[in-house]
């Protein structure tokens, strides 16, 4: 099953894009599953007609549904809930509490679960993932590298000290507070879940991350840092879809400023990313409706099934140069200032701006002193030495 | 001083709105500072410099920050650090903590409501101005005190009902370094006493939210959630923004005419979802607002004579609540007639019909699955009270007419 994650910047245009590919590839005769992630849900407000948490059929071979957290949480992680409920029982009235459930990072968490569950069901070829804007989206991207973390360091000491307490705190009023062996078989299996995830997101075969942009300063500016960050994160971007270009027509009128400042943003873009660019233009209305998607799609995508794989390129690779190996990773839009690295062990130690990811090396490598390390706008190359 | 939170679905203007606002009130007299929360920062893009997580001067009286959750846990939660930087040494890694620690859920928020404390605590701005995430997360945001607070109850309870007979005990078996009292206690300063005054704030009369829309249904459907979620947590909101309307000048091109007609529709349902709150609008600009100078004369667009730090409508009084006897939702719809009066639920909404007009109010999670049982009218509020969870959340309840109470 191909994976294909629509993000960007908010308000560009994602969940349009998103929906105009899933339409396009059911016309190339893929069954095609979309999913909405964001939080705040808008397939059912561009699709015109309602969508919900099962999914739910809206054109042929295209099913669409949107994550609630809630209602997922409902479902498998009634353990969790809980013990997460009972901490909450004295503070906040029931109705916030429920709310409350819903904490930061927990809309990402099932949504990762919820790619996992389309590609069990065997019905589909395509799954679309319509993201929530950049900053949620790389913190969902970076959630199963989190927990990965706490789970190795942690998991198991808390596991350690709540059997402890357990039999000592009975008949304190505090001993019902910690969490049950069904919280922690239960986070176990989440985690289990998630590492699949994780699994289909770095396979670049089956994931591409798709950029939605516009053509301004501040929404490219940010995109380029994002096309970095999933690279840092190992995910491949496969194309940049520029979304609401001006038609050439109004370039006589009020905003004939405006095509400017486009045209050279285009530029940019162009320059930018190492991946295929495709253009849609703005509509003279609001895109709302299938019907009207549809039109979109053909507009963006051609006679392209936007299922394809547009670039083969790997985020991250190896690369033999006479005797000595080099990593490269595309890192657009990054000032050596904001890169640091550092090798440790079998780890190579990227930080990248507010970002950190740990890189594991290929045992050739290990121990082998970092030479040079050099960035040749958009690709950060790391020379190795002979260990 | 004044704390104004900027909130709207993504690529709506909420940064340049916040950035625009702050130019303005410090050009007249505000010392002002503007507060970026956005994980993805576009603050310093708007303001044509960059930012770090503290304040930079950009002009008299105007300072930018974005917040940085990795440098607030470092320098406001030593202890707490301290402790897991000795738990991970025992667990056999030295990693950098912070990194860690602020890929947690939460952080983010937490980095934010943090920074907005400490410099609203300082005295040295009259008027803070944040510019939140994007919608879903940002609502978050101010839930976070409780959630934290709740949590950190648990462990005090925990650590002062186990401290003496178990601590020694447990250090032995497990091996591992206890949290002492000290990281508690610093626990304790965070969560009880800032997120406890920052709670405070919120909820003060000193506090509003302002949300941010564009005349696009897509944006104004997200919108109308969010009022939900406000009066949920009876947050004070005061004003809603129509940035990007397309200029009358723009309007007569060929090409934008159906925009235009769309837009003053959509103009027409902003003030219809979000009376008594003030309606605002601002046109979409010819060119780029960037920079101190171009953000103040779109502030003065904006807002022209009103008083961009002052309070500009009031907050729906929408109150939702719950107890034994079942929940309900109160609304106040002055001078209505009650015989025009329709009630009902489809999907997750409530749609109130007065004659023609229609208003929908996203119901907030807990409702969703419940049906409407009585709808009354009396004194110039609505009363809606919900009844047990319906069999199937996903049909429509049928239509409820309205009763009218005795006087």
């Amino acid at each position: 099953m191909r994976v294909l994650l629509y993000t960007g910047k908010g308000g560009v245009g994602k969940t349009t894009l998103a929906l105009a590919s899933a339409l396009g590839a059911a016309r190339h005769g893929h069954r095609v599953c979309i999913l909405s992630t964001d939080p705040a849900h808008s397939l059912a407000d561009a699709l015109g007609q309602p969508v919900g948490p099962h999914p739910r059929r809206i054109a042929e071979n295209v099913y669409a549904r949107e994550i609630r957290a809630q209602l997922e949480l409902d479902g498998a992680w009634s353990d969790i809930q809980a013990w997460l409920r009972e901490l909450l029982k004295e503070e906040a009235d029931s109705i916030v509490a429920e709310e409350l459930l819903a904490f930061p990072g927990i809309e990402e968490l099932v949504a990762l679960r919820a790619v996992r569950e389309v590609e069990q069901t065997g019905d589909f070829d395509v799954c679309v993932v319509d993201c929530a804007p950049t900053g949620s989206t790389m913190r969902m991207l970076r959630f199963p590298d989190a927990l990965r973390i706490f789970m190795q360091h942690f998991f198991e000491f808390e596991r350690k000290g709540a059997r402890l307490l357990r039999p000592l705190m009975r008949g304190f009023d505090a001993g019902r507070l910690i969490p049950k062996e069904a919280f922690f078989d239960a986070f176990e299996r989440l985690y289990e879940e998630i590492d699949d995830v994780r699994q289909i997101l770095l396979d670049d075969d089956r994931t591409s991350a798709r950029l939605v942009v516009n053509p301004t300063r501040i929404i490219v500016d940010e995109t380029r840092r994002s096309f970095a960050y999933l690279s840092l994160y190992g995910i491949a971007t496969d194309a940049v879809l520029v979304n609401r270009e001006m038609p050439e027509s109004v370039g006589e009128g009020y905003f004939s400023r405006w095509l400017e400042i486009e045209r050279e943003e285009l530029e940019v873009i162009e320059q930018s990313f190492p991946v295929p660019i495709k253009h849609v233009s703005l509509r003279p209305r609001e895109v709302i409706g299938v019907e009207a998607l549809e039109a979109l799609s053909r507009d963006l995508f051609g006679d392209d099934d936007p299922a394809a794989r547009f670039a083969t390129g790997r985020p991250i690779r190896f690369r033999r140069v006479g005797d000595r190996t080099r990593l490269e990773i595309d890192l657009p839009g990054m000032t050596k200032e904001e890169i640091s690295v550092s090798a440790k062990g079998a780890d190579l130690h990227l930080r990248v701006r507010d970002s950190r990811r740990s890189i594991s090396l290929p045992e050739t490598l290990v121990g082998c002193p970092i030479e040079k390390v050099r960035l040749r706008e958009p690709v950060l190359e790391i020379h190795f030495g002979n260990g | 001083m004044r704390l104004i939170l900027y909130t709207g679905k993504g690529g709506v203007g909420k940064t340049t709105t916040a950035a625009a606002t702050g130019a303005l009130a410090a050009e007249q007299g505000l010392r002002t500072l503007v507060v970026s929360a956005d994980a993805a920062h576009s603050l310093g893009d708007v303001f044509d410099v960059p930012l770090g997580p503290e304040p930079r001067r950009l002009a008299e009286r105007l300072d930018a920050l974005e917040v940085d959750a990795r440098h607030v846990i470092e320098s406001h939660w030593g202890r707490v650090r301290g402790y897991l930087v000795a738990l991970l040494r025992y667990q056999g890694i030295e990693e950098v903590i912070a990194d860690e620690l602020a890929l947690l859920p939460g952080a983010d928020e937490l980095a934010t409501l943090v920074s907005v404390e400490k410099w609203a605590e300082s005295g040295d701005y009259d008027l803070i101005l944040v510019d939140c995430a994007p919608t879903g997360s940002t609502l978050r945001l101010v839930t976070l005190p409780e959630v934290a607070h709740s949590g950190l109850r648990w462990m005090l309870r925990l650590q002062r009902a186990t401290a003496r007979v178990v601590e020694p005990l447990a250090r032995g078996l497990i091996g591992a370094p206890l949290p002492n009292a000290e990281v508690f206690a610093e626990a304790d300063r965070l969560f009880y006493k800032t997120l406890h005054r920052l709670r405070a704030r919120l909820l003060s009369a000193q506090t509003s939210i302002r949300i941010v829309v564009t005349p696009e249904s897509m944006v104004i459907d997200e919108a109308r959630r969010s009022l939900t979620d406000l009066c949920l947590f009876q947050l004070a909101s005061d004003a809603v923004i129509v940035n990007r309307v397309l200029p009358e000048q723009a309007c007569r091109e060929a090409f934008f005419q159906e925009w235009g007609r769309t837009q003053i529709e959509r103009i027409r349902d902003v003030k219809a979802a979000f009376s008594p709150m003030a309606c605002l609008t601002a046109p979409l600009e010819p060119d780029e607002v960037r920079g101190v100078a171009a953000l103040s004369e779109h502030g003065k667009m904006l807002f022209g004579d009103r008083d961009p730090a002052g309070r500009l409508g009031s907050s729906l009084r929408l109150r939702f609540e719950r107890d034994q006897s079942g929940a309900r939702i109160r609304l106040p719809l002055p001078g209505l007639d009650p015989a025009a009066l329709d009630v009902i639920r489809i999907e997750d909404e409530l749609v109130i019909g007065v004659g023609e007009r229609r208003r929908k109010i996203a119901l907030p999670i807990g409702f969703a699955k419940l049906e409407i049982d009585r709808v009354s009218y009396r004194d110039g509020e609505l009363l809606v009270s919900f009844g047990t969870a319906s069999s199937s959340h996903s049909s429509p309840s049928s239509p409820c007419a309205a009763t009218q109470a005795a006087p």
